[in-house]
């Protein structure tokens, strides 16, 4: 039988859809909270340099994965199956611009990483 | 004695005779135990023998009299009328089962989810074995190893989970929630070798990745199957199998070859 028969990918959207839900579930509320509430409310400090040295070293491309490609990947396939469900496509069309878009997304965020 | 009674709409449709179906009202009297199969037995008796449904056990174990109550699939004699609002201006809507195609009344056509329960072959595939040669103990299970599918077998087959799946409603082609759960039943039991068989239509897009993990198949089951724990379980196996195929060129052999 050949290796490739009856393949598909949508095990590979499944896969990193599933790995950007717990991403979504714990790592983002938790960078919003920091973020978003506790350094704005001035609760916690945290310094500009201090920072840029993080993102500089492997906590940077973890952020990029858990907090930004992840979730991307997750939201396209959320958007995907919706369409899907609202009956406005679904297909290979909306699958390609979705997962396009995150893969964009994706791209960007670590080649700024790299590049910092 | 003051009887009480309760206004029911019942759908009715007769292909020969009519356009397309319509609401029927029906006054029935009830008490604590009056069933909604009860209810359209009252019907069918006393006030109009023309009603067509399907029922036969009248406990919750054939699978036969599955019907949408208000919206919800439910069995009609797991479902009681004392459970829905007292007022007559509010009657209890009794229809076919949502995502079927009706055949006459409350009847619908079964097969659309039949085929689909019979191409995942749930039974036992054996290893081209005699069974009959073998020792007893050969069958034996230990109770670990039975309760690894246990709970996926009290399916009953009622399809009221294909009702309530919007993604059935959208694609009839999807293989569907109870049939998964059953062949995810057979593919968990320790003397069966046919999951090789069962994979290829499991991994298909049809199979399994058809599933959103919506999860109103587990809300609705009568028998807490828990189809779409099932479902998303065989998407890990799925996703194994496929990945297994792509690197060895061979199909996920069954747990135990
Ligand atoms: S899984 Fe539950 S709802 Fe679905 S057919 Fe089986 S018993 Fe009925
Ligand atoms: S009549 Fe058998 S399940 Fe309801």
């Amino acid at each position: 039988m050949s290796r490739l028969r009856g393949l598909h990918f949508e095990p590979l959207w499944w896969s990193l859809f599933s790995a950007g839900g717990v991403c979504f579930a714990v790592f983002v509320p938790a960078v919003a909270l920091v973020f978003g509430v506790l350094v704005p409310l001035g609760v916690i400090e945290v310094s500009f340099v201090e920072l840029v040295g993080w993102y500089q070293g492997i906590w940077g491309l973890i952020f990029t994965g858990a907090v930004l490609c992840l979730p991307a990947f997750h939201a396209a396939h959320r958007i995907r199956h919706g369409l899907h469900d609202l009956k406005l496509g679904g297909g290979s069309t909306s699958a390609f611009i979705c997962y396009g878009v995150a893969a964009v997304f994706s791209f960007t965020a670590l080649w700024a990483w790299f590049t910092f | 004695m003051n009887v009480q009674t309760r206004a029911i709409e019942v759908t009715r449709y007769s292909p020969e005779r009519d356009k397309e179906p319509y609401l029927q009202r029906y006054d029935v009297p009830f008490d604590e135990s009056t069933s909604i199969l009860d209810a359209l037995n009252y019907i069918k008796e006393h006030i109009d023998a023309t009603l067509s449904y399907r029922w036969s056990c009248r406990m919750a174990i054939c699978g036969s009299c599955g019907v949408m109550v208000n919206g919800i699939p439910k069995l009609g004699c797991k479902d009681f009328l004392r459970l829905y609002d007292h007022t007559p201006e509010t009657p209890i809507r009794i229809e076919p089962l949502a995502h079927f195609s009706v055949e006459r009344d409350l009847i619908v056509n079964m097969d659309e989810f039949l085929t689909h329960l019979e191409a995942v072959k749930p039974y036992i595939i054996g290893d081209n074995v005699d069974t009959a040669s073998l020792p007893a103990e050969a069958s034996l299970q230990s109770p670990a190893q039975l309760s690894r599918y246990q709970q996926f077998a009290n399916c009953i087959n009622c399809g009221l989970c294909y009702a309530a799946c919007p993604q059935f409603g959208l694609n009839p082609e999807f293989v569907g929630p109870g049939a998964i759960a059953l062949a995810h039943r057979y593919n968990l039991d320790s003397r069966d070798h046919g999951k090789t068989e069962r994979m290829p239509l499991l991994n298909s897009k049809n199979g399994v990745w058809s599933c959103t993990f919506v999860g109103f198949c587990s809300d609705v089951c009568p028998k807490g199957v828990d189809p779409a724990a099932a479902v998303n379980q065989g998407k890990v196996d799925s996703a194994k199998s496929m990945l297994i195929q792509l690197f060895k060129g061979s199909q996920l052999q069954g747990e135990h070859q």
